[in-house]
């Protein structure tokens, strides 16, 4: 894992936290052995063992649950979180219509500004900055076929 | 040896060095833009290559590939966005150095080591290429199958989480594999009607969105943390006490790296994880891998440069590409007018000397070049978070495009983000899934062809020298800690053995070999503390280095006390053991992680050992050394302590 | 101040969605007069590198020096090129896509695949065929296989290597195996690198791959080749029977083309013939042919549609006659 000062870290959940994921690995080895188990012999085997090991890995982390590490639970700032990918799949959705110059500029200056609370300046400048880079390197350079506006 | 020099000759040719130098720069650009590799940048710079000699023509692609590996080092160790397979290794301990301020000598290390491989590399190529070419070709589906399995092995010695999770997360990881066409009968699966899954999930969407978005949303959280660059960079160049640390893994690293690169398919990314993995068993302080261990950039570096040099001799000696790259440089050749065949050597001998002195000149080429490089490369560490993230996650996104020009991979890989900051925070580890990931479709087909070589009998698998040896391996492997687990508990003499700890007092076995020898538990420690990474110039690095790390490892828990079906990890040294003792030992008593906060990354090794003498029930022993099977393993320690010491 | 800069924002958006897609890597389908205006793009169902590719880029440069334009290579693997057909078919029909289709995609994959899955090639616009490719039957020197009726008198099983599920390589393999009545086990690989590797490591019996893909392995002694699938003896391998001169019904080649989408104008589509045509006749390029042991093929495209629609039927026919599954497991 990586190396994160303990003081900082977000308060810990408490252990059913723990539980829950042991729930979701199990739930999605079950949907991998019901996958499996519709695509027949030859190509569900594989999935099939797979989705075997899944069901009974869950199992082990539910029956650990209790003892375990618990995983961090979500605070406030977790909605930073929700907020990043919302802009990501608003970027996602637009690209295609409107090319990526714009949604880049976008992004960078959401991400700047409101997530990373720099100043306005940086924030344009470095915006604009990411998308000449870029429309240079990919467009330019690379000629890959990215949706670009100009 | 005549020709070699003639190779040499046409090598130093000035046009030729400039097309090297040209094809390692653009090799390195490319390398540090996730999602453009170097397969297709090849192809992509082939018609360049047209008007070129057929010698100059694979210089300049070679160039690429090796330039592109080393970018991909780059941005795995700066930014935690492993650029190839091969790199997803160097991630662990890259990206953990850099966060200590050490990201120059990681890089250095990296590159010194990619020098040393390849060039290991090439010797051994010149001397034995077509002796071992011939090797390449008696591995076959059974020897790929049991190839594979090794390697979902070594998945969770590399990981250093609990063993639980990380089967989990390998788990995963082999289901994602089979997202696509299945190859041996047409039929979709799991695709749900989606064309572009149709293919399969890409390797690019995945590891960029686990590890570098995951990495991104998780520290969007903790804002305050010191996730910014530390503000003073205490080295740029590995010190000589990471020069000496490495040595070992270099050497190792060339080797494994050198025989696991001729096999077609597969090879770098085995011989990265390999290579990681016996450095992690061999040290005395496993736990540093992953928090920062300079072998564990030095390792998997040269194993992936030696392998990606040694990729070369199916192409040259037998005609057959061992991978995309090396396929993509088939197909120029052939456009030349030059068709690459076990004749290649006697028919076209320059160009074959030709291509191998280029690789030793490319490895130069790299080496000289990271030397200014180096600086600038980690002042971009010096920006700041909030500037560097945008930046980050848009080269992602983007890149996650240019992979298959589509647009829903940029959807994979915001999914994989969200995905990898969920289980950042449950405590899992991505590594293992990514390392399953890529693994499991070489497993599952290596697997099903078997069958069908057997005709659906297992024991084919033993009839076949190769894959004959590695089932033994492998079985042995799995089978020795469960025999030591039987043959321990018929003495229970030992006091440090935990009475109720059930299957749990096999893992010391495992853990005493490869962690603190018995009476050695203190005399490690100085060693210990220098080993882990604080800069040998003892300058002041602004992340706490170890120390309160080892304390409460996020997914370390209890999760390797409870080992799942029976002892089938061989590799798992005390790493998981150190930090799971140590945790345990902070929750049962809160004043003990005071004890683990204020040591190193070494003393808090002493500390669960401790805590393990007392008899706490949860903690595994590694000091508790039986000292019948362990005791060549004890003997060796001793000698790598006095190393580690005069080192000092 | 906070203000204008998401207003201006807004509007821009605005402008720009009212603007309609014109962006830069989509067509502007505008009239066919001056073109081509820009670059080509040239999709290849298959991996860089392989025998596919190279075609399309041996040809592609010469046929842009002719068009005035570039002609730009992009893979898109997968599904023996179904992928990048459907591409090529949700593509403008302005002449700005095109794709060197595989024969193999056209008549051999609808019979392993689903119907769903399967492409027909009638569904497009054919511009020109480009050069035919013979599969050949190679054994490994130590099964002492010199010819098919060695593989029959040894009666025991034999395993071959399939460069995948619905290529020719499998087709070509279990056609003559049913017809011969030996009992075969098919291992399906990935292309015909892999395959190749399989019988000179000597893990299979035979396998049919390419015959530029077998030559140098040939020729230094390491594979031995049984017959080819011609119907008659390729110009490179005069000592090689056919499998019809051995007595099988098994007439079985690689062929491939140009294809446009469906609806590409005649003009368009005369004047990328006309391009193809010239980088036909480059020595460069016939060269090329030589070396890889391609027969060229370059009839126009109501020509090719009957040779592919003939091949499909014909094995669809052969597959019925012998009870062959190509999909099964």
């Amino acid at each position: 894992m990586t190396t994160e000062p303990v003081d900082d870290r977000p308060p810990a959940a408490g252990p059913s936290t723990n539980l829950i994921a042991a729930v979701v690995v199990i739930a999605l080895g079950g949907a991998a052995v019901a996958g499996a188990a519709a695509l027949g012999s030859g190509p569900g085997t594989w999935p099939m063992i797979v989705g075997v090991a899944l069901v009974l890995l869950g199992l082990i982390l539910a029956l650990q649950a209790r003892r375990a590490e618990p995983p961090e639970r979500f605070t406030r700032s977790s909605l930073l979180v929700v907020a990043a990918v919302a802009s990501m799949i608003a970027y996602v959705a637009v690209i295609a219509t409107i090319g990526f110059e714009i949604p880049t500029a976008l992004l960078a200056f959401v991400w700047l500004r409101f997530l990373g609370r720099e100043s306005l300046r940086t924030s344009i400048a470095v915006s604009l900055g990411i998308v000449v880079v870029f429309y240079a390197l990919f467009v330019g350079a690379l000629d890959v076929t990215i949706p670009h506006l100009f | 040896m005549s020709s070699v020099i003639d190779g040499f000759a046409v090598v130093l040719e000035p046009a030729n060095l400039l097309y090297c130098l040209v094809g390692v720069v653009i090799g390195m650009l490319i390398g540090v833009l996730p999602g453009l590799g170097p397969a297709a940048t090849i192809a992509i710079l082939l018609p360049l290559t047209f008007g070129l000699e057929p010698v100059t023509a694979v210089i300049m692609l070679a160039g690429i590939f090796y330039g592109a590996q080393y970018g991909g080092t780059v941005t795995s160790v700066l930014l935690r966005l492993p650029g190839e397979a091969s790199s997803v290794v160097t991630v662990f301990d890259g990206h953990a150095l850099a966060r200590q301020g050490r990201a120059g000598a990681a890089l250095g290390i990296a590159a010194i080591g990619s020098f040393v491989g390849g060039t290991l590399s090439i010797v051994a190529l010149t001397l034995v290429a077509p002796i071992v070419a011939g090797f390449a070709l008696d591995f076959g589906p059974p020897e790929y199958t049991v190839l594979a399995l090794l390697g979902i092995m070594l998945v969770s010695t590399i990981s250093s989480g609990g063993r639980i999770r990380a089967l989990t997360a390998a788990a995963v990881g082999l289901l994602l594999a089979t997202v696509g066409r299945d190859d041996f009968t047409s039929a979709e699966r799991f695709t749900f009607g989606n064309l572009s899954l149709a293919d399969g999930i890409d390797f690019v969407p995945i590891a960029m969105g686990l590890f570098g978005l995951g990495e991104i949303l998780y520290n969007l959280e903790e804002r305050h943390r010191a996730v910014q660059a530390p503000t003073r960079v205490t080295n740029v160049w590995p010190s000589r006490a990471d020069l000496r640390q490495s040595s070992g893994a270099i050497g190792r690293g060339s080797v494994i790296g050198f025989v696991l690169g001729i096999l077609p398919g597969g090879g770098a990314v085995l011989s990265s994880m390999a290579a990681y993995a016996l450095e992690k068993r061999r040290s005395k302080h496993p736990e540093r891998f992953g928090r920062g261990a300079i072998e564990g950039v030095a390792a998997p570096e040269t194993a992936n440069n030696a392998a990606a040099t040694s990729s070369f001799i199916p192409l040259l000696s037998l005609g057959i590409p061992a991978n995309a790259t090396m396929a993509v440089i088939f197909g120029a050749l052939l456009i030349q007018g030059v068709t690459p065949g076990p004749q290649l050597v006697t028919e076209h001998p320059e160009l074959f000397w030709g291509v191998v002195n280029s690789m030793y000149l490319g490895n130069v080429l790299l080496l000289i070049m990271s030397i200014p490089l180096l600086g600038v490369f980690v002042r971009i560490l010096r920006v700041r978070a909030a500037v560097l993230a945008p930046i980050t996650v848009l080269i992602t996104l983007v890149g996650a495009y240019t992979v298959n020009n589509s647009v829903f991979d940029i959807g994979l890989v915001i999914g994989f983000g969200v995905l990898g900051y969920l289980m950042k925070k449950a405590g899992f580890d991505p590594g293992p899934m990514v390392l399953a990931f890529v693994l499991g479709t070489l497993l599952e087909t290596s697997l099903r062809r078997s069958l069908l070589l057997f005709d659906d009998d297992l024991t084919g698998f033993l009839t076949r020298p190769i894959s004959g040896t590695l089932a033994v391996a492998f079985l042995a492997v799995i089978l020795l800690p469960l025999a030591r687990t039987l043959l321990h508990r018929r003495h229970p003499s030992e006091p440090s053995v935990p009475a109720g700890g059930g299957t749990e007092s096999s893992v010391p076995a495992g853990g005493a070999d490869s962690s603190a020898p018995v009476g050695g538990a203190d005399s490690s420690v100085p060693a210990g503390g220098a080993d882990s990474s604080v800069p040998a110039g003892g300058a002041d690095s602004s992340a706490p280095v170890g120390g309160a790390d080892s304390s409460v490892p996020a997914g370390g828990g209890a999760d390797s006390s409870v080992p799942a079906a029976g002892h089938a990890y061989p590799f798992d040294s005390a790493g998981g053991e150190a930090e799971s003792s140590v945790s345990a030992a902070v929750r049962q008593d809160g004043s003990d992680s005071a004890v683990g906060a204020s040591s190193g990354g070494g003393f808090g090794g002493r500390a669960s050992r401790q805590r393990a003498a007392i008899g706490d029930p949860e903690a595994v022993d590694p000091a508790g050394t039986p000292s019948g099977a362990a005791s060549d393993r004890v003997t060796e320690s001793p000698r790598r302590d006095n190393k580690a010491e005069e080192a000092e | 101040m906070k203000l204008t800069l998401p207003a201006l924002g807004l509007a821009g958006l605005l402008v720009l969605a009212g603007c309609g897609g014109n962006l830069g890597s989509d067509g502007d389908s505008g009239s066919t007069a001056a073109y081509p205006e820009r670059a080509v793009t040239l999709l290849i169902g298959q991996d860089a590198g392989g025998s596919t590719d190279l075609i399309g880029r041996a040809l592609a440069d010469p046929a842009s020096k002719d068009l005035g334009q570039p002609i730009t290579v992009q893979n898109r693997p997968g599904a023996n090129g179904a992928v990048a057909a459907k591409e090529l078919a949700a593509a403008a029909p302005d002449g700005y896509t095109v794709m060197v289709f595989v024969g193999s995609l056209a008549y051999i994959t609808p019979l392993a695949v689903p119907a769903d899955q399967a492409v027909d090639v009638n569904d497009y616009e054919v511009v020109t065929g480009i050069s035919q490719d013979d599969f050949v039957l190679i054994a490994h020197p130590q099964t002492g296989f010199k010819t098919v009726q060695d593989i029959v008198a040894a009666k025991r099983p034999v395993k071959f290597a399939t460069t995948g599920v619905g290529t020719g390589s499998q087709l070509t393999q279990t056609l003559l195996f049913a017809q011969a009545g030996v009992e075969a086990t098919a291992v399906p690989f990935n292309g015909g690198a892999p395959a190749l590797t399989a019988v000179l490591g000597g893990q299979v019996d035979v396998a049919a791959v390419q015959l530029g893909e077998a030559k140098e392995q040939i020729e230094a002694g390491k594979a031995v080749p049984l017959v080819t699938f011609a119907t008659q003896r390729p110009s490179y391998m005069p000592d090689v029977p056919t499998a019809t001169e051995a007595g099988f019904n098994v007439p079985v080649q690689q062929s491939r083309a140009i294809v446009a989408p469906k609806g590409t104008p005649a003009e368009v589509v005369d004047r990328l013939r006309t391009a193809f045509q010239k980088g036909f006749a480059e020595q460069a390029y016939k060269d090329f042919n030589t070396k890889r042991l391609l027969t060229a093929n370059e009839v126009d495209g109501t020509a090719l549609l009957q040779q592919w629609n003939g091949s499909l039927q014909t094995y669809r026919d052969l597959v019925a006659q012998h009870k062959i599954d190509l999909s099964a497991k």
